[in-house]
């Protein structure tokens, strides 16, 4: 199946697509693929020209500044994987399959923020930020400021997702994923984090339109039941799985992240 | 058209042509390369039947890459397993244990796993089932899949062969 | 060296590894054309207008294949001609109204999207139970009846009840694909991924207007076909055949995943409802079924589908007063077909489901109403089924004891009590299931095969048979069926590709039949031509005929051996014919479809298997322990071939009734189309322990070689592990399981309900 026409454009730098990006508003980046590659194929998206930031070496690795780990937003799911970054390394490697794991990017699965994607609900429990940069400058925006909707975050147009930070060390952290047995997404992913001060952040992706924070489970603290952690009607049902089946799953995929994580 | 050069070393011949910028790995490789083991099977990377290396050891899903991100890198196909005509370790156990029925998924399934035993020479069954989650196959039940894997696992680490029958 | 018997690999295994085997979308021409649909989207409408020329627009299109393209027949129905290939019917979501064709798949696929039908929009059918509310069937009900079970039924103690059996996609690795050109003589060639080339040819013929000796068609391999290509394959061939006709250029068909899944038929879904009437041992004394099937928007193998499910509903069980419907549901869904089975599967569910049921209501384990229930040979009424045949050789028992044995069957049952007893969240079940899958077409003309058998004066052999290689191990068991006959090795045999030039008016490939039909017609072939080598090797030798041996290349008389090769050339010389056809029909076997009364299979194929899971009852999720197999084989061809169907056979068998969920929304759409959301079993999802054995001793008189089919019955032992399931299931309340088919994660939890509930009601009603 081919995917309509485009230009494609190696990216040198960061700089550099940032300028295609600013000079073609119908331009899309192109990381790994595998989210991009398949909806261009369907149709849904036809973006007239595609700048490749995949194998930028500027914004790949992994590197430690102080209590904080700066992940490059071309690092593959395999890279990090094979890391020791908290949690995202157990996120990672439960995401698709070896072949889809060597091509995805984090940076790439963040910014098109797919509602049943793993690493939303591990990035806000982390309370990770993000590094957006376009040519005017760069910004920060928190884990909550970026997810806003189904495929919708922080990102404006000309801008790029370039950097994630997360906390260098936690008190625990776990993640717990029905996956669905087909796609292997999230049905239901629920990650827990208790932070090194005693904070502990929740978060689910999969069960609605975008990831989001588990506030009653954060409120009830290490001792929650996780019972009725959220209300089947504020959550998608489809032909594989109802709300009020998602909204159970989230209670057991909760209950099972925070025994593990605190 | 967006046509673009496209120069990849496929199977150590560098294949050099002017393609669609939308071309899709797989289609450069059957068609410009004209290597036509790597197969399509869903075209949405779901069932690992394009699998090829990139640069020599990372197996990935060629249906889901345009040709022109592989431009400048390394592909290795199936056809590259047997040089001189001496079977790969893995192909010689496909075919002793009957890894195989229709072998459609066969070259997926090969790719994939010559990836995994340059990573972990001696995979437990648990790492091969994990280690071959994205390539379906529908004829087999897989049991066999595994223990051709463990086969050439063997012959690699120079133990000696299981035999056909177990 | 002997060839029968062994475990020869599979004869494209080199072929397979090194990436050089070819399919039908492998094959390159110069100048080939594509293909692409334009596809309905309602499920049941009527097209005003099809306006192509904005297709004819687009850069690259060549032309647009419309109804009036047809100079034949309108058809490509297998078995009544109501399967039109281009109509303004629109008879499911997704229907191909016209098929673009193009230099490339992406003009093909532009040129298509220009296109924009205009309809009025009709009230479809969806559904089994709105097409029995509607009247809505493709034929008159089918019935099969023993005894009196409705009298019977009146007295005894009795349970209804109603279960719905899910479809299955096919998922053939490689989709359907055809190649068409024009050869020399401006008749047609069609290579065609079919699991029938015959048929194939004769829609071909008849869509063209053409005499069928102008059409040949040529199935080089398939890659998986499981019934998907066995008319399935007919339009798409017929359709590239049409367009490089017009076009007079080649012209390839080749389905995408999603167009294939949208277009092609599946595994019927079947409801059964049904009571059964049972003694308080739980001896099954009568039975009431009725069976609906839903056939989709024509009739295509329906009826014989639904007359295997009803031939099947006993599975290895004397039931002596039955009554069984089978009902052809008329809907407006994809055409469903032949899988693996055949219908047989769907009514093997249902029995075994209904046994469970029974076997609850009486307070015993399943698998001793199971037992209580079999078809015994040593009693004189109890081994003859409901359609009247006499089974002559009943080895359940024997399997079934074998297996409960090796399986270590009894201990695991108390050591799975003790799981159960201190896990509240995780439970355990395990279930054992006989398999009786009966063998031959019961369309009795189609129980016939041809081969030609080619010996060239080098010594060298080539074989052609009606049978097609889908990876099912046919050509590897025909190899060693010439090889063995000829007294040669395997090395100087050479299978064809299946072609229609080569054997004329073959049968499918299907029906597990294909080693039975075509190796008995091989093995003919070879006989008459080694009768003949063994005169030539006599006079050679200077002893009689008769006492003239072909093994391992040679020719043997006591001491004297002379090599093949030079007994093939003294036949050339002495004008001794080095070529013969050979020809099959399975004696005996007949079917009254009307009296509901015959022997319609030669013989059957037995089985049994016994499955471990263990469910986590918060989420429903659940994996597969262990599962434990004793097949019949008869006197295995390929022992290694034959376990390796067994495996997959029961691998697909247990994704069908676990995870492969097909879903059409209300509007008559299928949501499930692609793998992402279509679930077929992974390597992640088989048994962590299994062991499968074959039936030792197990010779079978009637088929050739004392062998048995296999391409179908193995599925069947999946049962295990949905009653497996249902046995988890029933720890929790220990009544009665109600579990859909296929038994998703939800569905499980939804099954836990449902004892758990009938469990606190009979609490509080003590």
């Amino acid at each position: 199946m081919y995917t309509s026409e485009f230009t494609y454009h190696k990216a040198s730098s960061v700089s550099d697509a940032l300028a295609q990006l600013a000079s073609n508003p119908d331009a899309k980046l192109l990381a790994g693929g595998h989210s991009l590659i398949p909806t261009m194929k369907l149709r849904l998206a036809s973006p007239s020209a595609l700048i490749d930031v995949s194998s930028l070496p500027e914004l790949r690795g992994i590197r430690t500044e102080g209590d904080t780990i700066i992940i490059g937003a071309m690092t593959t799911h395999r890279e990090l994987e094979f890391s020791k970054v908290p949690l995202l390394s157990e996120v990672a490697r439960l995401i698709g399959d070896p072949m889809v794991r060597n091509k995805g990017t984090i940076g790439g699965a963040l910014a098109h923020a797919d509602p049943s994607a793993d690493y939303p609900a591990a990035i806000l429990a982390l309370n990770a930020k993000i590094k957006i940069q376009s040519s005017s400058g760069a910004r920060v925006v928190t884990a909550d400021e970026f997810f806003q909707g189904m495929f919708t975050t922080a990102l404006a147009p000309g801008e790029m997702l370039v950097e994630i930070h997360v906390p260098a060390s936690v008190k625990g952290a776990a993640y717990e994923k029905f996956a669905h047995p087909a796609s292997r997404y999230a049905v239901a992913g629920v990650a827990v984090v208790v932070h090194s001060d005693g904070s502990l952040r929740a978060a689910v992706t999969g069960a609605g339109d975008h990831a989001m924070r588990l506030t009653k489970l954060e409120s009830e603290g290490v001792s929650s039941a996780c019972k009725g952690l959220v209300s089947a009607s504020d959550l998608m049902g489809d032909h594989f799985a109802s709300a009020e089946y998602r909204a159970h799953l989230v209670d057991v995929m909760a209950s099972k992240a925070l025994a593990r994580a605190k | 058209m967006n046509e673009i050069p496209v120069s990849i070393k496929i199977n150590g011949k560098q294949v050099t042509a002017s393609v669609e910028s939308r071309t899709l790995l797989v289609h450069f490789i059957r068609e410009q390369a004209e290597l036509t083991g790597t197969h399509v099977g869903c075209d949405s990377s779901s069932c690992g039947v394009c699998t090829v290396l990139l640069d020599g050891d990372k197996p990935v899903k060629s249906c889901t890459m345009f040709a022109v991100m592989a431009h400048g890198h390394e592909i290795t196909t199936v056809e590259s397993l047997a040089p001189g005509g001496v079977l790969h370790p893995l192909q010689q156990a496909f075919w002793d244990q009957h890894g195989l029925q229709c072998g459609y998924c066969t070259p997926g399934m090969l790719m994939t796993s010559v990836a995994l035993l340059k990573h972990n020479p001696n995979p437990t069954e648990h790492e091969i089932r994990e280690g071959l989650s994205g390539n379906l196959c529908r004829c087999t039940g897989y049991n066999n899949i595994v223990k051709s894997i463990q086969q050439a696992a063997g012959v690699m680490s120079q133990a000696i062969p299981a035999a056909a029958d177990d | 060296m002997k060839a029968v018997g062994m475990g020869v690999a599979h004869e494209s295994a080199k072929l397979h590894v090194t990436g050089t085997a070819k399919y039908t979308g492998d094959l390159d021409m110069l100048d080939v054309l594509v293909a692409y649909p334009v596809q309905a989207i309602h499920a049941r409408a009527r097209v005003l207008k099809l306006d192509i020329a904005a297709a004819l627009e687009v850069a690259g299109v060549v032309t647009v294949i419309v109804e009036s393209d047809i100079p034949g027949e309108n058809n490509t129905g297998a078995v009544k001609h109501d399967e039109p290939l281009l109509s303004s019917d629109v008879m499911y979501h997704g229907q191909a109204l016209a098929w673009v064709i193009a230099e490339t798949d992406d003009a093909a696929r532009a040129g298509a999207a220009r296109i924009k039908p205009q309809y009025e929009i009709l009230e479809p059918i969806l559904g089994i139970q709105n097409a029995i509310n509607a009247h809505s069937y493709h034929t008159e009900p089918l019935r099969i009846l023993r005894g009196n079970p409705d009298t019977i039924l009146e007295k005894t103690t009795t349970l209804e009840g109603e279960i719905l059996v899910g479809g299955q996609d096919h998922f053939y690795l490689e989709t359907q694909a055809s190649l068409a050109f024009l050869d020399e003589d401006g008749c047609m060639v069609v290579h065609s991924s079919t699991q029938h080339p015959s048929e194939t040819q004769a829609v071909v013929a008849h869509v063209l207007g053409w005499a069928r000796h102008k059409v040949s068609v040529q199935a080089l391999r398939m890659g998986g076909g499981f019934g998907g290509k066995e008319s399935q394959a007919n339009p798409y061939a017929a359709l590239a055949a049409l367009a490089a006709l017009k076009t007079r250029r080649p012209v390839r068909v080749r389905l995408t995943r999603h167009i294939d899944m949208q277009l092609t038929g599946k595994r019927h879904p079947m409801l059964g409802k049904y009571r059964v009437g049972f003694d308080v041992t739980g001896k099954l004394e009568a039975l009431h079924l009725e069976i609906y099937a839903d056939g989709g928007w024509s009739l295509d193998l329906s009826e014989a589908i639904v007359s295997r499910a009803m031939f099947h509903c006993d599975n290895a069980y004397f039931i002596p007063n039955l009554m069984v419907k089978g009902f052809v549901c008329k809907t407006n869904v994809t055409s469903h077909t032949a899988f693996r089975g055949f219908g047989g599967p769907q009514g093997m569910v249902l029995i075994e489901d209904i046994l469970d049921r029974v076997a609850r209501a009486v307070k015993k384990r399943p698998e001793v109403v199971r037992e209580l229930n079999f078809y015994n040979e040593n009693s004189l009424d109890q081994h003859t089924t409901h359609y009247g045949q006499t089974i002559s050789d009943v080895r359940i028992g024997n399997i079934w004891n074998t297996l409960k044995t090796s399986s270590d069957f009894e201990n695991r049952q108390l050591e799975i009590e003790n799981f159960n007893a201190s896990h509240p969240f995780l439970k355990r079940g395990m279930a054992i299931t006989p398999v009786k899958f009966g063998i031959s077409f019961t369309t009795t003309f189609l129980n016939q095969a041809g081969a030609l058998v080619l010996i060239y004066s080098d010594g060298s052999v080539q074989v052609n048979h009606g049978g097609t290689e889908m990876g099912q191990g046919l050509h590897t068991k025909i190899a060693q069926i010439a090889a063995q006959t000829l007294g040669v090795n395997l090395e100087r045999i050479r299978v064809m590709p299946t072609r229609t030039d080569k054997v004329p008016n073959t049968s499918a490939t299907a029906a597990s039949s294909g080693t039975d039909l075509n190796g008995a017609a091989v093995k003919n072939a070879c006989e008459i031509l080694r009768e003949r080598l063994e005169h030539v090797a006599a006079e050679m030798l200077k002893c009689p005929s008769d006492e003239v041996r072909f093994e391992n290349g040679f020719a043997v008389h006591l001491k004297q051996k002379l090599e093949f090769e030079k007994v093939v050339m003294k036949a050339y010389l002495e004008r001794v014919s080095l070529f013969s056809t050979g020809f099959f029909r399975t004696p005996e076997i007949h079917y009254d479809k009307v009296a509901g009364r015959g022997e319609p299979f030669r013989y059957f194929a037995w089985g049994a298997s016994v499955s471990e899971v263990e469910i986590d009852s918060l989420t429903g999720m659940w994996h597969l322990r262990r599962s434990d197999i004793l097949h019949d084989c008869g006197d295995s061809i390929n022992p290694l071939v034959d376990r390796g169907q067994v495996e997959g056979g029961f691998v697909q068998g247990m994704g069908w009734l676990t995870m492969e969920e097909l879903v059409w929304d209300d509007t008559g759409k299928l949501r499930t189309f692609a793998p992402s959301t279509y679930k077929i079993p992974t390597l992640a999802d088989i048994p962590l322990e299994f062991h499968v054995s074959l039936l030792p001793r197990a010779t079978e008189e009637k088929a050739v070689f004392g062998s048995k089919a296999v391409g179908e019955p193995p599925l069947m032992l999946a049962i295990s592990v949905r009653e497996a399931l249902k046995d988890a299931i029933s720890s929790f309340g220990g009544l009665e399981v109600k579990l859909a088919a296929p038994s998703t994660p939800e569905a499980i939890l939804d099954a836990i309900e449902i004892v758990k509930d009938a469990a606190r009601e009979i609490v509080m009603s003590l």
